[in-house]
């Protein structure tokens, strides 16, 4: 009997360093993928190596060996001592398949809902198609797994909100704008944050940035980045008038925008509409400015709710995601089973069954003038033609599945003859 | 061949499929889903199309536009809020004004369903293209102004939501500030011409066709007073480049002083436009 096994290890169960290190020993997919192949009674096999996990899948022989082989020839790329082998997590058949799936789905990950692990389990599954080293089994569990993650995305809301703060900035830009093309920003103080946050704005088609802080030499090396343009904190109301957001995070003890400065740069403006970030603890811009007609002033407490609260959502929507998984699993589950030769067979006899009671009943017609005898010899020898056919398939069947390979002929048995309409 | 059937067709299934979008409009408001709106965006305009059906068979049953009937002027001022509606939907992604326009179609072809199928609503002798371009381009235009008051309604709505320092569903579902702005902006732009047109081919129709003295009608007054005042509300605008907020809550204040004012008129005087 073959079965599906999935032995690996996730940001979970094992530190940074061992993941480090395996991730490190599995990169080269071209000479792993047959050093597993090599081992006695794998006969399907697919890696998949991020830095948050590695993770081996394979279609194998119920046997203890097979197993053990595979986690020594996995421990051994990692130099994996054997204490460290707790961390890794072995599966067997539908507790393999619901992994994976949640895998895909990104219900593993360390930030649910991100997409990149897709993305990631799709190249691992073009390697292994790449190196011949997956068949009927893993192909399809591949496909499933895709199917699933899809479904996830657009059945549940787990992608939908942002949980970084300098991504909730861009969606809060995009409600006030529409779009961002064009607008421009100042980015006030060299912070990391404000940095990324002007990155994601820029990646959304914000134009023009301009960075102001006390020491021109940072604002010079930070504008340089973003092709902008940089300038001393003096001139700072003269580039408020121009900015459509704002992003301030210095360190400055008091408020370096007033109420008063803003409105002053409002009056010289066009378009109305102004965006402030204030990421800055304490804070840089007076709460007062918020105050201002068309004027919009998150501070970083009010970003972080917006995480948080999108955060409890997508663990709300996991939820769905979790049923979405179990349906997609019990549907491979049992596509698997029906691989197995005993209910190919059953169908298969069933079917040809059928055929002859139709063609019988149909040629009920001409028979009629028959003596009962001749009936009888007509309905025994059509019955003997469709078991000399049948012959062969079931028995190529008994006998493969008594080996290992049954899954690839019951599966052109069941395409051929048409068992799954 | 007589149409009349095909013409009573059309109404009835634009009648439901408005009423349907308009539901579905309301509905995805209050489950916070934009897939609904999108949807009731569709049915809508199915019900544009039927309604457009529906005119074109009046039409043909009247032998010609400019002797329609009450239903059908109302049901034309359905497919003018449809038309701009929809076209607005190819500008910009604010299904959910929808929420506002959807009713207000549905309230025009209830309105229309009040109405008598085949009275025209001008005697024999005053009919005249005049008269018809009058009524559709003020028709027109004041579902511009209507509009522009909605996206007003919207902007005040999502304004409050980001100001309070917080980010709900509601606002995710709301249309952003920019796009609320803008709508604003081209309905001023477009709605005040047409009902300028829309005057001038009245009062030309009143002088050559009808010979009538109309400039004490209460009707034309309040008309003038409308047109006066969304010229003041483009002038803000455009020459002291009022926007965003304050642009807002004008059109709003403007809009409900109108309909106020709009209904004394009906209640407490007699008019020659008694038919609107």
């Amino acid at each position: 009997m073959k079965m599906i096994i999935l032995i690996g290890l996730n940001h979970k169960t094992a530190p940074l360093a061992v993941r480090e290190r395996l991730f490190a020993g599995c990169e080269d997919a071209k000479t792993l993928l047959p050093e597993f192949l090599a081992i006695e009674g794998v006969a399907e096999t697919l890696f998949l190596a991020t830095c948050n996990r590695v993770e081996v899948i394979a279609v194998i022989e119920d046997n203890p060996e097979t197993i053990d082989k595979l986690k020594t020839t996995l421990m051994k790329k990692g130099g994996l001592t054997d204490g460290e082998a707790s961390c890794l997590y072995i599966y067997r058949d539908d507790k393999a398949i619901k992994h994976l799936f949640r895998v895909t789905s990104s219900l593993d990950s360390l930030v649910m809902g991100e997409t990149q692990i897709l993305g990631q389990a799709k190249d691992a599954y073009r390697q292994a198609l790449a190196q011949n080293a997956t068949g009927v089994a893993l192909n399809r569990l591949m496909h499933r797994a895709f199917r699933a993650a899809k479904r996830v995305r657009t059945e549940t809301g787990i992608a939908a909100n942002p949980v970084s703060v300098s991504f909730a900035a861009v969606e809060l830009a995009k409600k006030i704008f529409g779009t961002l093309t064009g607008k421009k920003i100042l980015i006030v103080g060299a912070g990391e944050m404000a940095e990324l946050t002007g990155t994601h704005l820029v990646g959304n088609g914000a134009e023009e940035i301009t960075v102001a802080n006390r020491s021109q030499a940072q604002a010079a090396a930070l504008a340089e980045k973003f092709h902008g343009r940089a300038v001393g904190l003096e001139a700072l109301d003269d580039a408020l008038a121009h900015a459509d957001i704002v992003i301030s995070s210095t360190g400055a003890p008091s408020y370096i925008i007033t109420e008063d400065m803003l409105r002053q740069a409002l009056r010289k403006r066009k378009n109305p509409l102004l965006f402030l970030i204030d990421i800055a603890v304490p804070r840089d811009i007076d709460p007062a400015a918020g105050e201002i007609e068309n004027v919009y002033l998150y501070n970083i407490d009010n970003l972080q709710d917006i995480v948080d609260e999108n955060v409890k959502m997508r663990r709300r929507e996991a939820l769905k995601a979790e049923k979405i998984v179990d349906e997609e699993v019990a549907q491979y589950s049992n596509w698997l089973k029906e691989l197995e030769a005993v209910p190919t067979i059953v169908s298969l006899r069933t079917k040809a069954e059928k055929i002859v009671r139709t063609e019988l009943e149909k040629a009920q017609g001409w028979m009629t003038g028959m003596e009962n005898g001749d009936r009888e010899k007509i309905e025994a020898l059509v019955q003997g033609i469709v078991n000399k056919i049948l012959h062969a398939p079931v028995a190529v069947m008994k006998e493969e599945s008594a080996e290992f390979s049954a899954q690839d002929i019951v599966a052109a048995a069941r395409q051929l003859f048409r068992l799954d309409e | 061949m007589n149409f009349e059937n095909v013409e009573l067709i059309f109404f009835a299934l634009a009648f439901f499929l408005a009423a349907l979008s308009a539901a579905g409009y309301l509905f995805s408001l209050l489950v916070k889903r934009v897939m609904l709106a999108k949807i009731s965006t569709w049915i809508l305009a199915g019900a544009f199309l039927l309604l457009t059906a529906y005119l074109i068979a009046a039409a043909i049953n009247a032998h010609g536009f400019t002797n329609l009937g009450p239903r059908a002027l109302f049901a034309f001022y359905a497919w003018s809020a449809g038309a701009v509606y929809l076209v607005l939907q190819f500008k910009t992604k604010t299904r959910l004004l929808g929420a506002f326009i959807g009713p207000l179609v549905l309230l025009f072809v209830i309105i229309a369903a009040g109405q008598e199928a085949g009275k025209t609503i001008l005697p024999e002798g005053l009919q005249s293209w005049l008269a018809t371009g009058h009524l559709a381009l003020s028709i027109v235009g004041e579902i511009l102004f209507v509009l522009a008051s909605c996206a007003g309604a919207m902007f005040i709505m999502q304004n409050s939501l980001l100001k309070s320092g917080k980010f709900t569903s509601m606002s995710r579902l709301l249309p952003s500030l920019g796009d609320l702005d803008r709508i604003n902006h081209l309905c001023l732009l477009c709605g005040f011409p047409l009902l300028t047109t829309g005057i001038i081919a009245g009062a030309f129709y009143a002088a050559f066709v009808w010979e009538n003295l109309w400039t004490s009608d209460p009707k034309v007054i309040w008309s003038f007073i409308a047109w006066l005042v969304y010229g003041v509300l483009l002038h803000q605008r455009l020459a002291l480049g009022w926007k965003g907020f304050r642009m807002a809550a004008l059109s709003c204040i403007v809009f409900l002083l109108l309909l106020l004012t709009y209904i004394l008129v009906k209640l407490c005087f007699s008019s020659l436009h008694n038919f609107v």
